[in-house]
């Protein structure tokens, strides 16, 4: 991923559950069309957590990179880099889908 | 005050029993991927249903839909004291709930769920990657009595006992 990127909205992929439970982020894929808890699941630290509660299909990438400057201490072109990072693994493992323009 | 640090995000893959799931855990999940229409997998924890399920086999619950849980039918449920997740077979209605037993529980523990706290029928039993036979068809029914009045683990013990006993002969 890369600047041009930035405009971008992502949202969670319908083919996953994620839910926030006892402050575990847990995201469990629906391969071939079930919840399977003994295929693999996923979680996030707090960083990772802190972006994909604002992935919520309605701000770009570039104001969810503006919330969190607002709220953490990093350098801007670190956070930038880390967010398009994660979203690009998040895209990779088809947990997030890039909003289509309507 | 001082912001926090941003450390670099990234995300883990876990099995389910490395995560240590919670019983909140489980049923959260399990409600979202049943809410979904979806069928969910999970691993059973304890002895309630032996033989027909026991400790550490792949239970797969599926969504109700249109279909009524029915007598000898086993669902998965919330318990409406304990807020645990279980799973138990149906043995009869009484009003708005279900009459429910764990197979190799006695008589004396049937209870009534109400049918807010259902989640969902179990269709598949996996042990050791392997289906196994749980009583779900026609007979189901009589399973139900059977374990109604207490008969179920004694005959299935005196069954497997016999059979044992057939194979060493030949």
């Amino acid at each position: 991923m890369s600047n041009n990127d930035l405009e971008k909205i992502y949202s969670p992929s319908e083919d996953i559950v994620a839910r926030e439970i006892e402050g575990e982020l847990i995201i469990v894929p629906l391969v071939a069309g079930i919840g399977d808890m003994e295929d693999e699941l996923f979680t996030m630290n707090d960083t990772g957590k802190a972006i994909w509660r604002r992935l919520d299909g309605k701000n770009s990438l570039k104001s969810l990179i503006e919330d969190l400057r607002s709220e953490y201490d990093v350098d801007p072109a670190i956070l930038e880099n880390d967010v398009l990072g994660l979203v690009s693994e998040l895209v990779k493992r088809r947990i997030l889908v890039e909003q289509t323009k309507v | 005050m001082s912001k926090p640090k941003f450390n670099s995000p990234h995300i883990n893959d876990h099995k389910a029993e490395d995560l240590n799931l919670s019983n909140d855990a489980l049923l959260s999940l399990m409600t979202a991927v049943l809410e979904k229409g979806l069928p969910f997998r999970f691993r059973a924890r304890g002895w309630s249903m032996s033989p027909f399920i026991k400790d550490g086999d792949v239970i797969t619950v599926c969504p109700f839909k249109d279909s009524e849980p029915g007598l000898g039918d086993v669902i998965a449920f919330t318990h409406p004291v304990k807020y645990r997740v279980i799973v138990h077979r149906v043995i009869g209605k009484d009003g708005a709930g279900l009459k429910i037993h764990g197979d190799s529980l006695d008589d004396n523990s049937d209870e009534i769920i109400p049918l807010e706290n259902l989640l969902g029928k179990v269709t598949e039993i996996c042990r050791d990657g392997k289906k196994v036979w749980i009583g779900l068809g026609i007979e189901r029914h009589i399973i139900a009595w059977l374990s109604r009045a207490g008969l179920l683990v004694p005959i299935y013990q005196w069954l497997a006992s016999a059979q044992n006993r057939i194979k060493r002969k030949h």
